[in-house]
C-alpha cells in the first residue's frame, strides 16, 4: 500500500494566488523604482522609499514566500497543510493590506487607511503563523528546517505588529523611543527574523533536493539558527534601550556567522551533489547569496558614514539583490510543479504529457537572468555614484525584468491541459 | 535484474518496459533508470505488487509517480490489480541510477 507520506501536494488555491499577485506587485515595484529614481539615494524615511520598501517586502517577498511556504511546508513536515481556507484568507488580507499601505505611504496619508491596512497585514501574518504552527505541530518529525520556519513565522508576527504600532505612532504618538530607531528594529526583525531565517530553512531543504546532493552536517544548520536568533535578539534589546551604534556590528557579526554556517551546509551539499550541471535558475539563487554577503559588508559603512546612499545600497542589495534573486531563481523550480500536478498527474504514464519545465518559456530565462544582472549593477552603481540618469535607466531595465518574469508566471498559471483521452 | 529462473520473468520484463513510461517529472527520466523500483511481484494471483521508493520520503511528485505506475500497469496487465508497497529502506541514493539514467542526467 502507498505510504501516508505521499499525496501531500497542497491545493492550488493555497499557492497559486500568491505567485500571481506577487508577480503583479513585482511589476508595480519596478515601476515605482523607475518613477522614484531620483530619490533612491536619499533618506529612507521618505514617502516614495517607504512605499517601495513595503511593496518589495510585503507585496513581492512576503507574498511569494507565503505561497512557497504553503506549498513546501507539507513537503518538509510530511503532513498536509492544516487549512487551505486560512491560507486563502491570509492571501486576501495580505493583498488588501499591502495595497492600502503602498497607497498610504506613497501619499504619506497616515490616517485610518494606513492603520486598517496595517491591521490586515498583521492579521494575515498571524493566520500564516497559526497555519504553519498547526501543520508543523501535527508532524511526527521534528527537523531543523521546521524550527527555521516556525521561528521565522514568529518574527514575521513581531515585525508586522511593531510595524502597525509604528503606523499608529505616526498618527497618535505614544512610543517613548525615537520613531526612526524603532523603525530600524522593525526593519531588521523583518530582514533577519523573517526573510533570512525562512530562506535558510527552506533553502536547506530545497537546494540539496534540486542538486541531488546531501549533507550530513545538520549541526551547521542548528548553529545558524542559534547564531541568527541570538544576534537578532541582542540587537533588538540593545537597540530599543540604547542608540544604534557601532556595537551593532557585533550583533551583525553573530548573524553573519550564522549565515556562514548555513552557507557551509549548502556548500557541503553542493560538493556532494549528483547533478553536475548547474542551470540558470540555480545560478540566480547562487548570485543572491553573493548579494547578501555584500549587504553584510555594507553594515559598517552604513553605521560609520552619514551619507544616506549607503543605507539605500544596503536595502537594495537585500531586497533587489538577495530576496529578488532567490525568488526569480526558485519560482520556476516550484510553481510549475503544483500546476503540473493538478493538470497532468492522472495522465502520467497514459500518454505523452508535457513536463513541468514545459509549462514556462525556457528561452526567456537567460534574458531575465542577464537583464536582472544589468539592472542590479546599474542600480547599485547609480546609488553609489549619485547618478539619477543611471537609476532611471536601471528602473527601465527592472520593469523589463518584471514583465519577463510576470509573463512566464502567468503562462504557467493559465496553462491548460490540451490532452484529451 | 530479472532472473531467468523466475517463473514470472516474462511478466517482470513486460512490467519493467511498461514502467519505463513513468517519468519522474523533476528529473525527467523514467523511474526504472532512476532506480526507484526495487521489485515486482507476480506471485499473488490477479495482483502485481510493486515495491518501490521515492528519491525523498516527502517527494511532492510522489503522488504523480504512484499514479503513473498504476496507469501503465493497468494497461499492460488489465486482469491484475496493482498494489504499491512504498519503502524507505534501503533509502534511495544516486547509486541507484542506471548507466542510461546517468547519461541522461549528465552525471
Amino acid at each position: 500500500m502507498a505510504d501516508i507520506f505521499i499525496n501531500k501536494a497542497p491545493k492550488e488555491l493555497a499557492v497559486i494566488p500568491f505567485y500571481g499577485t506577487a508577480a503583479l506587485f513585482f511589476v508595480l515595484l519596478c515601476t515605482l523604482l523607475f518613477f522614484s529614481a531620483s530619490t533612491l539615494g536619499g533618506h529612507y524615511f521618505s514617502p516614495s522609499i517607504l512605499a517601495i520598501v513595503h511593496t518589495a517586502a510585503l507585496g513581492w517577498g512576503t507574498m511569494v514566500i507565503f505561497g512557497a511556504a504553503y506549498q513546501l511546508l507539507p513537503v518538509i513536515c510530511e503532513r498536509e497543510l492544516y487549512s487551505t481556507p486560512l491560507a486563502l484568507l491570509s492571501y486576501f488580507l495580505l493583498t488588501i493590506g499591502t495595497c492600502g499601505m503602498i497607497w498610504s505611504f506613497w501619499w504619506f496619508d497616515m490616517g485610518w487607511l494606513m492603520i486598517v491596512s496595517g491591521s490586515c497585514v498583521v492579521g494575515s501574518s498571524y493566520l500564516y503563523a497559526f497555519n504553519i504552527y498547526q501543520t508543523s505541530n501535527e508532524s511526527n518529525k521534528s527537523q531543523v528546517n521546521q524550527h527555521f520556519l516556525l521561528l521565522s513565522a514568529f518574527w514575521l508576527c513581531f515585525t508586522t505588529t511593531v510595524g502597525l504600532l509604528l503606523a499608529i505612532n505616526l498618527r497618535y504618538q505614544f512610543i517613548p523611543r525615537n520613531h526612526l530607531d524603532v523603525l530600524k528594529l522593525h526593519a531588521h526583525a523583518g530582514i533577519v527574523g523573517w526573510f533570512l531565517q525562512l530562506i535558510c530553512g527552506v533553502g536547506a531543504k530545497l537546494i540539496p533536493m534540486f542538486l541531488l546532493g546531501k549533507s550530513k552536517k545538520t549541526q551547521l544548520l542548528y548553529a545558524a539558527l542559534i547564531l541568527q536568533n541570538v544576534g537578532l535578539i541582542l540587537f533588538l534589546a540593545d537597540g530599543y534601550f540604547n542608540p544604534i551604534g557601532l556595537r551593532t556590528l557585533l550583533y551583525g557579526l553573530l548573524v553573519a556567522a550564522g549565515t556562514v554556517c548555513w552557507l557551509l551546509y549548502i556548500i557541503d551539499a553542493y560538493k556532494h551533489r549528483a547533478r553536475k550541471k548547474i542551470d540558470l535558475l540555480m545560478k540566480h539563487a547562487g548570485l543572491s547569496s553573493l548579494c547578501l554577503s555584500f549587504a553584510f559588508l555594507c553594515i559598517p559603512i552604513v553605521l560609520i558614514s552619514s551619507q544616506t546612499k549607503w543605507a539605500s545600497l544596503y536595502g537594495s542589495l537585500i531586497f533587489l539583490g538577495w530576496i529578488t534573486g532567490i525568488i526569480l531563481g526558485k519560482t520556476f523550480k516550484t510553481l510549475p510543479f503544483i500546476v503540473w500536478n493538478s493538470r497532468y498527474k492522472t495522465l502520467n504514464g497514459k500518454t505523452k504529457i508535457p513536463m513541468p519545465k514545459d509549462l514556462y518559456d525556457e528561452k526567456i530565462l537567460p534574458y531575465q537572468y542577464y537583464l536582472y544582472l544589468v539592472a542590479l549593477a546599474m542600480l547599485c552603481l547609480g546609488i553609489v555614484l549619485d547618478q539619477s540618469f543611471l537609476l532611471k535607466i536601471a528602473g527601465v531595465v527592472w520593469v523589463v525584468v518584471s514583465l519577463l518574469y510576470g509573463y512566464n508566471v502567468f503562462r504557467v498559471i493559465f496553462h491548460k491541459n490540451q490532452i484529451k483521452l | 535484474m530479472i532472473s531467468l529462473t523466475n517463473p514470472y520473468a516474462q511478466e517482470e520484463l513486460k512490467a519493467n518496459i511498461a514502467l519505463m513510461e513513468v517519468i519522474d517529472p523533476e528529473l525527467n527520466i523514467n523511474i526504472i533508470d532512476m532506480g526507484l523500483v526495487y521489485g515486482i511481484d507476480f506471485s499473488e494471483p490477479q495482483t502485481i505488487t510493486v515495491t518501490m521508493t521515492l528519491s525523498t520520503p516527502h517527494c511532492p511528485m510522489g503522488d504523480a509517480i504512484e499514479q503513473g505506475v498504476m496507469n501503465v500497469l493497468a494497461t499492460a496487465f488489465p486482469k491484475r490489480q496493482t498494489k504499491i508497497n512504498l519503502v524507505w529502506d534501503p533509502e534511495w541514493s544516486i547509486d541507484n541510477i542506471s548507466a542510461a539514467g546517468r547519461e541522461q542526467l549528465g552525471l
